[in-house]
């Protein structure tokens, strides 16, 4: 199935989301308060010691200690250029660097959709579309964190990887995607579920196939780059996938009450979807700090004090994006659904790659979040997601574009709905 | 399998996975109310201060705070407490209190709280008042 969408519009169309993401991610980046961004102050000390003192921080010293240093040592060496040449504040290179890398995130997520399905115009540019206008994207892109580089490094490997099972493994291949998704490893922890079902996809793919070796590269590349990490955490702090504060005693599923796993404020995330309603709750509050900003760190005032109120605007604001996000949010449920069924059916690994790896990415967040339960809801983030964005945005874009009625006028009708879409999040997702 | 086939079936699945969290969330709402600030504050104010409390129906400023109404007294010091439900109608609430002259300290405006004080709070009365304010 092919879409006619002609070459020059869709260049134009690319071209011109990609201009204005470039632009919307650099301004909120410049304006952006680099302290209201997640662990900023604890993310500045981790770089400044690991550029200063070349070693890596102790518990006392940085609240991120166990994330991998690859970001580190690149905002390091900017900000340390930025404090010798004078411009400040020192961190906003840091923040361009997300930025820049969440452009990239977007630029990865046309290439993954067009590795797929070649010639599939429409589903290109709404792949492309619903990755930029994505608020946890926008949000992660302006902040001094290194979350969009993982996703980034991460997604390139698997485009590699795609690229690879769609045509034939080469060891440029192997070699490139291990690297990418080692380095990705090395950025932040959250890349490792993407590793492992780039991993699973490349073996399945090898046991068809009957030729191991390229898998065995992937796979062996990405450990000798984040393996020393993984070995020096398990010697220094115990376990290889440390985190900053000890796991609870006891089983793992009685660590969680049951409106964890329920939700029961649901509809509360349609209406007032900021702190402190439904906190703890996992879907309702990963659903609204990934539309909106639950936590109150985008642009309002910070979390009010007890008994001080928060002006209406900005719940108001929050509560449009919820509500914005139920259709995407279903589409890119129903996306990634049936990408699964296709790729089981037609036993395509290269299919396997996107919903494997979201697959993983949520499989590996649930068991984190329960593992390290807190009562202020501060692991529970829409950002710790973004590894799933490409999976999430290409399946919604592959529904819309199989679904869609053909025919001119329903062309328009779709690209009116995406343009909508973003038009009214616009006032949301520019500081 | 066609691509059509499989988006309708994914797309049946995620409908289904939406309702059944929509559903879980409406049988929530419609079988349990969350407190409300005001409820809030009169639970904490009965349970965790000792205080007795009860209604401000003789106030006509208090009684017509959108979020609720009481009065109790605190160390010896009555005190009426109002809860307003906007920045609008804090206002409107401090203006109706100073329409008579003004209450000087005895009014204790924080947040959407409102504090309408006999005699002048001591920090300890006031304190009390801010400990159960959400």
């Amino acid at each position: 199935m092919r879409t006619d969408v002609a070459a020059r519009p869709y260049a134009i169309a690319v071209g011109a989301v990609l201009a204005a993401e470039a632009a919307l991610l650099v301004s909120n980046a410049w304006q952006y308060d680099w302290l209201r961004g997640y662990d900023a102050f604890a993310n500045d000390q981790y770089a400044a010691i690991l550029t200063e003192e070349h070693r890596l921080p102790s518990p006392g010293e940085s609240g991120v200690w166990h994330t991998p240093p690859l970001w580190f040592a690149l905002t390091g060496a900017l900000r340390r250029a930025a404090i010798e040449h004078g411009w400040g504040p020192a961190q906003r290179p840091g923040q361009l660097l997300a930025a820049a890398a969440g452009l990239a995130v977007c630029v990865l997520v046309l290439l993954l959709a067009r590795e797929l399905w070649p010639g599939r115009h429409v589903l290109h540019v709404v792949a492309l579309v619903l990755a930029a206008s994505s608020p946890a994207l926008v949000r992660a892109s302006a902040m001094y964190h290194p979350e969009t580089l993982a996703v980034a490094l991460a997604s390139g490997g698997a485009l590699v990887a795609v690229h690879a099972l769609r045509t034939r493994w080469r060891l440029w291949s192997s070699l490139g995607a291990g690297a990418l998704l080692g380095l990705a490893g090395l950025t932040r922890a959250w890349a490792l579920p993407v590793l492992v079902a780039v991993a699973l996809a490349a073996c399945l793919d090898a046991w068809c196939r009957r030729r191991w070796a390229p898998a065995a590269v992937v796979v062996v590349t990405s450990l000798v780059l984040v393996g020393p990490w993984l070995v020096n955490q398990q010697v220094a702090h115990g376990s290889a996938l440390a985190f900053n504060r000890p796991a609870p005693e006891g089983s793992i599923l009685s660590r969680r009450p049951a409106s964890f796993y329920f939700g029961p404020r649901t509809l509360r995330a349609l209406e007032h979807p900021v702190t402190p309603l439904f906190r703890n709750e996992l879907v309702p509050h990963l659903y609204a700090d990934w539309w909106g900003d639950w936590a109150l760190t985008w642009d309002s005032p910070p979390p009010p004090a007890p008994g001080e109120l928060l002006p209406s605007g900005v719940v108001a604001e929050r509560a449009r994006q919820a509500v914005i996000g139920l259709v995407p949010s279903g589409l890119a449920l129903a996306g990634v659904l049936a990408l699964s069924l296709l790729a089981v059916v037609r036993r395509s690994a290269a299919l396997a790659v996107l919903p494997l790896t979201a697959l993983a990415v949520a499989a590996a967040y649930t068991l984190f979040a329960l593992r390290y339960p807190s009562t202020d809801g501060d692991t529970i983030k829409g950002t710790y997601l973004l590894m799933a964005l490409p999976a999430a945005t290409i399946g919604a874009a592959f529904v819309v574009d199989v679904l869609r009625p053909r025919g001119r006028g329903w062309a328009v009708v779709t690209a009116g709905g995406v343009v909508l879409l973003v038009a009214v999040q616009l006032p949301f997702l520019i500081l | 399998m066609t691509e059509r086939r499989a988006a309708r079936l994914g797309l049946v699945a995620a409908l289904a996975l939406v309702a059944a969290q929509l559903t879980v969330g409406a049988a929530w709402s419609l079988t349990h109310d969350d407190p409300t600030e005001f409820e809030l504050m009169r639970g904490c104010l009965v349970r965790e201060k000792g205080l007795q409390v009860e209604g401000a129906t003789d106030d006509p400023v208090a009684s017509s705070a959108r979020g609720g109404a009481l009065r109790t007294t605190v160390e010896g010091n009555l005190v009426t407490l109002s809860v307003a439900t906007s920045r609008a109608e804090v206002e409107r609430l401090r203006a109706a209190y100073s329409a008579a002259g003004d209450p000087g300290v005895r009014l204790d405006v924080r947040g959407r709280y409102l504090a309408l004080w006999l005699r002048d709070p001591s920090p300890t009365q006031r304190q009390a008042t801010y400990d159960c304010a959400y």
